[in-house]
């Protein structure tokens, strides 16, 4: 959401966005519009660029479903192509009343389109100002009202949540200044990351949402905890996965070997005659809490290459011990 | 080296320390509590509590909530649509932790 002003804005072209000729009718957003959003819906998507694309299309559709905003928008007229630089022609609105109509905050950083707040680009806000955003239109109370509550999404490591920690975050929230102007502000808080806190959950901070009117009380800070993906884990709820690799001989005859934890490394014995797939459980070794979760090591076999003679040898002693030995015997009908 | 307090903010993990009253799921969510019972009669949200004031909602409807909301809004599909979706995103997200287990 950084504004560089040496930047310079670029066109937009929201039509190629939706994918409809400029001769589109309402119904034709719609439908385009309902398709594509269910497509990148970041919560649905699976897509990396899901969220990109989807508040794409959220913007595209803020235009073009709004007869006016749209008739606006065409008028700049047809010339222009998505990317080029752009600068609003002088008086390009005149006689339509949409700026300074009801406007409402954009939610604290982190979250995307929609629900949360429509995020506009410089393109939107050149034409249509922050004030033009209707998605997040919030009705003026008079007398005391209670502040409204934000969310905002915070990255943090697995170890992180071992250890407990402390993050220095960066909130952008609008703020209307007495004159009823909005203004985007930026502050940091720093926070304590309690040990044991879980991917997907949420730190509720009292009193640090935006403040209320006429008295009436601060909102809340909702923070959701991600965490950065991990080298060697995976994350499922308390517990945590590692992949563990064994040589053949460690496999079949047993033997105790290091594995990491996020807590530094511990010795584990493979039980003989382990597969590839098995699940050994260290107890109380996943995310730490009131129910400690586990820590599974994955066993899988890994294979050293025949590639010297002794090496060569050692497989071929190996097929001889086991002549018998048919590992597609169950795929015979 | 010595330690000093940190003035770090402290907050709760709404997940296992907190029960949501309507009012407050519904300020969290930019919702109106009228939406909240529409959620509780399709069976998305399950407060404990028996009457309306007194309900309860677990930590873990803050985020069903969010995401309920998000697809209602966005996607423009009505309270059943959103019940069966949460569904469907439930059992995904099931099969897929199974998948990197």
């Amino acid at each position: 959401m950084t504004r560089d002003d040496d930047v310079a804005t670029k066109y937009k072209d929201y039509y190629e966005t939706l994918g409809v000729p400029r001769s589109a009718t309402q119904e034709d957003i719609k439908q385009a519009y309902r398709k594509l959003a269910r497509k990148y819906h970041p919560d649905v998507s699976k897509m990396a660029d899901a969220e990109t694309r989807f508040k794409e299309i959220n913007e595209a559709n803020e235009v073009l479903k709004d007869p006016e905003k749209r008739a606006a928008y065409d008028q700049m007229g047809s010339n222009w192509k998505a990317g080029q630089d752009f600068q609003p022609p002088p008086n390009w609105d005149a006689g339509f009343e949409f700026r300074g109509g009801q406007g409402g905050p954009f939610g604290a950083g982190g979250s995307f389109g929609g629900a949360e707040g429509f995020d506009p680009s410089d393109f939107f806000e050149s034409l249509f100002g922050r004030r033009g955003a209707t998605a997040s239109a919030g009705a003026r109370r008079r007398g005391t009202v209670q502040g409204e509550d934000h969310h905002a999404k915070v990255l943090i490591d697995l170890e992180d949540s071992y250890r407990g920690a402390e993050r220095t975050i960066s909130l952008r929230a609008p703020v209307e200044s007495p004159d009823g102007r909005i203004a985007m502000q930026e502050r940091t808080l720093d926070v304590h990351i309690p040990k044991g806190i879980r991917p997907g959950q949420h730190l509720r901070l009292v009193g640090q949402g935006a403040p209320g009117t006429g008295g009436g009380k601060t909102g809340d800070l909702y923070l959701e905890i991600e965490f950065n993906p991990h080298r060697v884990f995976r994350v499922e709820g308390a517990d945590v996965y590692v992949d563990l690799p064994l040589a053949p001989w460690e496999a079949a005859l047993g033997a105790t070997v290091d594995v990491p934890t996020p807590e530094g490394t511990v010795q584990l014995t493979i039980p003989k005659g382990s597969q590839t797939g098995r699940k050994l459980r260290l107890k109380g070794r996943g995310l730490p809490g009131k129910n400690p979760g586990d820590l599974y090591a994955v066993l899988t076999i890994a294979l050293p290459k025949a590639d010297s003679d002794a090496g060569r040898a050692a497989y071929e002693t190996l097929a001889k011990a086991f002549a018998a030995f048919d590992p597609r015997a169950h795929l015979q009908g | 080296m010595n330690r000093t307090i940190s003035s770090a903010l402290r907050g709760s993990v709404v997940e296992e320390e907190v029960e949501l009253t309507i009012f407050e799921l519904g300020r969290a969510c930019r919702t109106t509590e009228q939406q909240i019972e529409v959620w509780v009669s399709e069976g998305v949200l399950q407060p404990s509590g028996g009457t309306r004031e007194a309900w309860r909602f677990h930590g873990d409807s803050l985020a069903r909530m969010r995401l309920a909301t998000r697809l209602m809004q966005d996607l423009e599909i009505n309270p059943a649509g959103v019940a069966l979706a949460l569904d469907l995103l439930d059992r995904i997200a099931e099969l897929e932790s199974r998948l990197r287990r």
